[in-house]
């Protein structure tokens, strides 16, 4: 223990004094620009072997100090690196940076504390930088943005609803149950990116019927941040790249740098964007005749009772699109955002603050985010850098009431067995007419309910990197990172009394409060070690924690009095909590040797363990190892026609917690008469549940050509899933429903093709594109326990099934065929592809477009089921097949007897975004840059898919995307920029 | 170099020392949980698992009204959201063995059927509490088990249930009607003998009213055990336990037990109440209820007119199911009037004419009708006459069903579109097999 305090004392002493290290300095001052001569902005200059460094300033410029016979780096995204030996006669630099289209410069993280050139790295790791994130068109918020720009994602809108609601899954399935979403990092903070349910099963009780799910489509956390503020995004897609991340990274790591100070003069940049939002697509409504309404019944009086309605409305010109009225708003949308970056070479900062508003394709929904952001970079001593990164963001989130429910509340549901020749408008004393057709009147809810989700948010990530040892061939640095998020989350869900759908609970207020605590740290040594030129070793480990603390309490007040929205001012309450906690350790060391600068390996292994695991205290290993040789760099490598030619393998493992709560098995509260009591909950525990377990094996080549103007990287990768974590259905005879069970494996293999290219390079006219092409199959290789329907409503309208030796995201259904059961489809895509160009003339004028194409994968389609059972279905007196009857009434005759119907092909193409910007440059002495522009998001999207779009999943965030009960209608948006520097 | 290595080793050493004594495990922060319970149980744990039973019987009785009354076409049951309460029910289409009519009730009774298990066990266990005391837990226990397993068996019929379920990884055997009913007048039985010298000291409710200390509890035991003798056939002995039940020929109606509903917290609301006039999700009287009842019948109230019919895949009605008033009205477990219309079989099909004639005008003049009358009294005539009161008296109350197959009448019940069937039996669900 002496031992221990003696070390840990030098360390510190290390710690305080490093400065003496160097001893003499010069000054050199230089001026970075591209290979046009235009002036680079922001490049870092830095010094090889220390952590001196500075950026450039506006005209490309910079000032250093430096130690005698220094070597200089100079990089900047998206060009080459140059390195610059120094000698005591340099003074002043002219530096030109050479274009990288195949961006074999950029650094890349592979380690908790150690990044590498994309020319050494073993993974193919997407990057987004921000132009490619924000610059096009952009999107609502954050996660909307990734859409379409992740080659290996399968990205996906749950809900077209303000706020958002985005599922991403990487390189196909990673569980079924378990967290399918991968892990946010932001400036080494662990972002919580959990949906908080609302709460609106009480009112809509969609979990009633066929699915206990809520259904309530919560968006996601991660929205909350701010696009404009990212830097760049790293994608690590699986367990290869991100096994260093341990228990969390199963479903890959999305690691998002903000944007951090700039050395010189400060910079003022405001923008303003200024559009509209509308919906993408309407189905459009059955137009009644008299006898199509006297045929809603049955009953002789009542028939003649809706066809006098429907002729009374006729002649009074009051027959309705309700679909029209309902979703057919257009939103005004606004983002204003004003940002300022500065710093001398001790201290730099980047401060932004932004503010969003936007109304919704619905009345009265609607978005809001206002954010502010510090990041603030100081150098203590010229060996010691600590950079801190904060964030507040207040949101607000209308989101009207749309998806499933039971009880005929929700807008879909109400409108579906609403004929056009209803009366749903108020009367001039503002009375709504009670909804003869539904349990609801939709215009009613809309204009009295309240849906809204609330968020404020603080989070503060830190990075102290510290040289603690220097010598001539080796340097040890001290790291430690961290961070945390936190948040108070408020749903607050309002019925009044008078609504239709009131009737028994006679007012209804549903709040809830939720407040998250996520903390994690990172404290690591890293040594550097270059025995010679041809080798240089990267050791580095270290320990990690990670916590999170979650509560949530949720009131549910019926009875509540009239123009009151308190849970106190009600007749009946309810309330239920939830509370999360689990604390993560994780032990890591890995090893990176570069050989030659050609052969890179890498070793690394991390243990972890995790409250959440049936044993909490064993420490579980995944390892990771990587390979990648670039031949031409090698001796024997001839000929100019490859600029770079690498070959790589890459494999690693990592896991995916047990849920929360599965290793118990609990009663639940159920009281009846004012006693309290417990009712055994329907879940049977497991106690040894253990964590499922992936490899991942990815091997690819990556080259460019003709002098780096064209680059290409293909890579196919196999994820294996072993112990894949599944709800297994038990005999409800014996008092369960289900019990989480370490189940099977599973595995996906794909293929990632990705072309940067820039075909034309003039003086007048650059056009730099990029191309992806991926796909992914999964396939359930073992499973021990009977095939599990599971995801939707059962098999009668089609629903997803685990199942040894098939696709893991088949969707099966009935079929009047013999066999019974049928696989009519499959949720993955057969591929999808991308292409992402800007074209810019006279370097002023720039087009930039986003193009989308997802091949097949299908949706589980009930939204015309539901309009066709309420008889209101456009195409419902169609008589496509000539046999007499309406098409409507041949579908609803198909219900139980086939799910063809329902499962419907999702393809589109999609120009996702585009838009075309004007850099008017400086003007005059205070306006330092003008840029202009107009844009426009999912204007244009090819599919034969019938619903409102087929980017839709009911069921939110997790295994089965892609289910369509009147959702949200997805929206298109068109957007005016303008934003100047001063 | 070895320095460096030294540090390292050291700094992570004295995290790792650190962090291995930092580990805690959280537990379940949100719920107690059954080892918890079974660990020696204190009164208060045990009484929490009574009411938690008494709380889950409720959960999906709506549902299982809604079966039984829409296959017995005592009512239609639309619904905006779910289209087979009117296709699988009326037997349009196929009844699914993974239907939510099935898979639900069946669920959320066997879980009733556990929590009893798991009283049983906590009170097997508990040194806690008295001898007389566990005595009462149990015969509590075992009844409630009775009665849940029956529901289902009522559902499933000559498909049949699982009685022996109290190990959920070794569950016994699917047995066929007989035997069920078998196993469930056996528990009751078992219950009966637990409850002689019971001290029922737990809190049963306001459901429970005037039957929650062993003697009355005991009346509740028996009066269930009358409904599983006639279902048995079993005429004597129905009378017999009709004899240590609350049957009162004289008394109230509804004297009885109930499920009860509230708006507390945790508490539930009656699912089987509807505003009248709604629309969408409805609940609607067979249009048969008012054009076969007498005239004169007060339990036309149980039917009340609409101010518009209305409409569903071709079937419609003007009158709304009007049995339960209000969210929190009690729907009844078993109560007199059922009682006295047992009186009534057992008596029929024993030959005791006069006594089962005087039992049904007793329901007749208690709902307003005169005395029946028939010159030549006989037995088909009798179980005619006392199926067609218990269909008015017992309406929407979950009996019909039962009451025509027990009869094979089933197919005097009314079909309203082609193609419709009347269902004898709902299939075990998928997760079964």
């Amino acid at each position: 223990m002496r031992k221990l305090l003696l070390l840990m004392a030098g360390l510190f002493c290390m710690l305080l004094m490093p400065g003496h290290l160097f001893a003499q300095t010069q000054t050199i001052t230089g001026r970075v620009t591209d290979a046009n001569g235009v002036p680079v902005a922001g490049a870092s200059v830095t010094v090889k072997q220390t952590t001196q460094g500075v950026a450039t300033d506006g005209e490309g410029k910079f000032k250093l100090n430096i130690p005698a016979n220094a070597t200089i780096t100079i990089s900047s995204t998206g060009f080459k690196t140059q390195t610059i030996k120094t000698d005591a006669s340099t003074s002043d630099l002219q530096i030109k940076l050479e274009e990288d289209v195949a961006k074999l410069d950029e650094v890349v993280v592979t380690g908790l504390a150690t990044t590498v050139k994309r020319r050494n790295l073993a993974n193919a790791i997407a990057t987004i930088s921000n132009k490619q994130l924000n610059g096009v068109a952009p999107a609502q918020t954050f996660d909307a943005a990734l859409n379409g720009k992740v080659p290996g994602a399968y990205i996906n809108a749950n809900t077209g609803a303000p706020g958002g609601g985005i599922s991403v899954k990487l390189r196909g399935v990673t569980s079924v149950f378990g967290n399918t979403q991968p892990l946010y990092v932001v400036d080494n903070v662990f972002m919580d990116n959990s949906s908080t349910s609302a709460g609106l099963n009480a009112v809509t009780a969609a979990a009633a019927g066929g699915n206990a799910s809520t259904q309530d489509n919560p968006s996601s956390r991660i929205a909350d941040l701010r696009a404009e503020d990212i830097e760049n995004i790293e994608i690590l897609k699986g367990a290869s790249a991100a096994a260093i991340y341990g228990s969390r990274a199963a479903a890959g790591v999305v690691i998002i740098t903000t944007k951090k100070g700039k050395q010189g003069k400060t910079k003022i940049s405001f923008s303003q964007d200024l559009g509209f939002v509308e919906v993408r697509k309407l189905l459009g409504v059955r137009q009644f005749t008299a006898e199509t309404a006297a045929s809603l019944s049955s009953d002789p009086a009542t028939s003649e009772a809706l066809k006098q309605q429907f002729l009374a409305a006729q002649s009074a010109g009051k027959l309705y699109d309700y679909e029209k009225e309902m979703y057919g708003e257009k939103g005004f949308t606004r983002n204003s955002v004003i940002s300022m970056t500065g710093g001398n070479d001790k201290t730099s900062f980047y401060f932004s603050a932004a503010q969003k508003k936007e109304d919704g394709i619905i009345a009265r929904t609607g978005y809001q985010n206002t954010s502010v952001r510090l990041n603030v970079d100081h150098r203590i001593t010229d060996n010691i850098k600590f950079g801190i990164s904060t964030n507040y963001v207040n949101s607000s989130a209308d989101r009207g009431l749309t998806g499933n429910d039971n009880n005929g509340v929700t807008y879909g549901i109400a409108l579906s067995s609403t004929p056009q020749f209803a009366e749903l408008h108020p009367d001039a004393a503002g009375n709504y007419p009670i909804n003869g057709f539904s349990a609801s009147n939709p215009i009613q809810t809309r204009d009295l309910m309240r849906n809204n989700e609330g968020v404020d948010r603080f989070t503060t990530g830190f990075n102290l990197d510290a040289i603690l040892f220097k010598g001539v061939r080796s340097n040890t640095r001290f790291i430690a990172r961290g961070g945390f998020d936190f948040y108070n989350l408020q749903t607050d869900a309002q019925f009044p009394s008078s609504l239709q759908s009131q009737s028994v609970a006679k007012g209804t207020s549903i709040q809830g409060f939720s407040k998250n605590l996520n903390t994690n740290f990172l404290l690591s040594l890293v040594n550097n070690y270059t025995p010679s030129d041809n080798l240089s070793l990267t050791t580095s480990a270290g320990v990690t924690q990670e916590t999170g603390d979650y509560n949530n309490l949720l009131n549910v007040a019926t009875q509540v009095i009239s123009g009151q929205g308190n849970v106190d001012q009600a007749g009946a309450l309810t309330a239920q909590q939830f509370r999360q906690k689990f604390q993560n350790d994780g032990i890591f060391a890995q090893e990176e040797a570069t050989i030659i600068d050609a052969i890179t390996l890498t070793a690394g292994i991390r243990f972890d363990r995790s409250t959440n695991n049936g044993d909490i205290k064993k420490y579980n290993a995944y390892p990771k190892a990587g390979v990648s040789w670039n031949l031409t760099r090698m001796n024997f490598w001839n000929g100019n026609f490859f600029d770079n030619f690498k070959l790589r393998a890459a494999y690693g493992q990592s896991a995916n917690f047990p849920a929360y709560g599965s290793k118990f098995t609990s009663l639940a509260v159920s009281n009846t008469g004012g006693f309290p009591g417990s009712l055994v909950n329907i879940q049977l525990g497991k106690s040894d549940i253990k964590p499922e377990r992936q490899t991942e094996l990815e091997a690819g080549l990556d080259f460019s050509v003709l002098k780096g103007r064209l680059s290409m990287e293909v890579s196919y990768y196999s994820k294996k899933i072993f112990d894949f974590l599944l709800l297994n259905t038990l005999p409800t005879s014996s008092g369960f429903s289900s019990q989480w069970v370490n189940a099977g494996d599973l595995r996906n293999r794909g293929v990632e093709i990705g072309l940067n290219a820039r075909p034309v390079v003039t003086k007048n006219f650059t056009w730099n594109t990029s191309v992806n092409f991926w796909f992914n199959r999964s396939r359930v290789t073992n499973l021990t326990i009977p095939p599990v329907v599971l995801g939707s409503f059962g098999l009668a309208l089609g629903s997803f099934r685990i199942e040894e030796g098939k696709s893991a995201t088949q969707i099966v259904g009935i079929t009047d065929e013999p066999q019974g059961i049928k696989v009519w489809g499959d949720q993955e895509p057969d591929f999808q592809m991308n292409t992402f160009n800007e074209l810019t003339f006279k370097n002023k004028l720039s087009l930039r477009f986003l193009l989308h194409w997802k091949k097949g994968g299908e949706n589980i389609n009930l939204t015309n089921l539901l309009n066709d059972l309420g008889q209101t279905s456009p195409n419902f007196d169609n008589d496509d097949n000539k046999n007499g009857v309406p098409d409507g009434f041949d579908r609803i005759g198909r219900i139980g007897v086939t799910a063809q119907d329902f499962v419907e092909n999702s393809g589109y193409l999609r120009l996702r975004e585009i838009g075309l910007y004007y850099n008017f440059g400086t003007m005059g002495k205070v306006v330092k840059g003008l840029r202009a522009g107009v844009s426009l998001n999912n204007f244009l999207t090819i599919t034969n898919y019938s619903g409102y779009d087929p980017e839709v999943s009911n069921f939110g965030t997790g295994f089965s995307t892609g289910v369509d009960v009147d959702p949200f209608p997805a929206s298109k948006r068109a957007t005016f920029h303008i934003s100047i520097d001063l | 170099m070895k320095r460096i290595i030294n540090i390292n080793i050291g700094l992570l050493l004295f995290l790792a020392v650190c962090f291995s004594s930092c580990q805690k495990d959280y537990g379940n922060l949100n719920q107690p949980t059954i080892e918890s319970y079974l660990d020696n149980a204190s009164a208060a744990q045990l009484n929490n698992l009574v009411t938690g039973t008494l709380s889950g019987m409720r959960i999906t009785e709506g549902l299982y009204l809604d079966d039984i009354g829409a296959i017995s076409r005592e009512m239609y049951r639309f619904s905006g959201a779910d289209p087979r309460y009117v296709t699988d029910l009326l037997g349009a289409a196929a009844l699914s063995n993974t239907g939510f009519y099935i898979t639900n009730p069946w669920a959320a009774r066997y879980r009733v059927v556990k929590n009893c298990n798991i009283l049983l066990q906590a009170a097997g266990s508990s040194s806690l509490i008295s001898d007389a005391q566990r005595k009462g837990y149990s015969g509590f226990a075992k009844t409630m088990k009775a009665y849940e397993l029956l529901l289902n068996l009522n559902l499933t019929y000559t498909n049949g249930i699982r009685v022996e379920v109290s190990d959920p990884l070794n569950l016994g055997p699917i047995v066929g009607y007989d035997e069920a009913l078998t196993a469930i007048a056996g528990l009751l039985d078992d219950a009966k003998t637990d409850l002689g010298g019971a001290d029922v000291s737990f809190p049963l409710g306001s459901g429970f009213a005037g039957f929650s200390d062993a003697a009355g509890f005991t009346k509740v035991n028996r009066a269930l055990a009358a409904r599983v003798a006639v279902y048995r056939k079993q005429w004597s002995a129905a009378l017999t336990d009709l004899n240590d039940s609350f049957l009162d020929l004289t008394g109230n109606f509804y004297t009885g037990v109930s499920e009860v509903f509230g708006t507390g917290s945790g508490d539930q609301l009656n699912p089987a109440f509807f505003v009248q006039n709604s629309n969408g999700e409805v609940r609607l009287a067979h249009p048969s209820y008012a054009q076969d009842i007498e005239p004169g019948d007060d339990r036309i109230s149980k039917a009340t007119l609409r101010n518009s019919s209305a409409s569903s895949g071709g079937l419609t009605s003007d009158r709304d199911v009007w049995v339960y008033k209000s969210s929190t009205a009690p729907i009844p477990i078993i109560r007199n009037e059922e009682l006295i219309l047992i009186y009534a079989e057992a008596n029929i099909q024993l030959g005791n004419f006069d006594e089962a004639i005087d039992a049904i005008n007793t329901i007749r003049n208690g709902h307003g009708l005169p005395d029946y009358s028939n010159s030549e009294p006989n037995t088909n005539d009798l179980i005619t006459e006392m199926l067609n009161q218990r269909r008015y008296s017992l309406f929407f109350e979950g009996h019909r069903w039962i009451d025509m197959r027990r009869y094979d009448r089933l197919s005097e019940l009314p079909i309203d579109r082609e193609g419709d069937e009347i269902w004898d039996k709902m299939p075990v669900p998928l997760t079964e097999q």
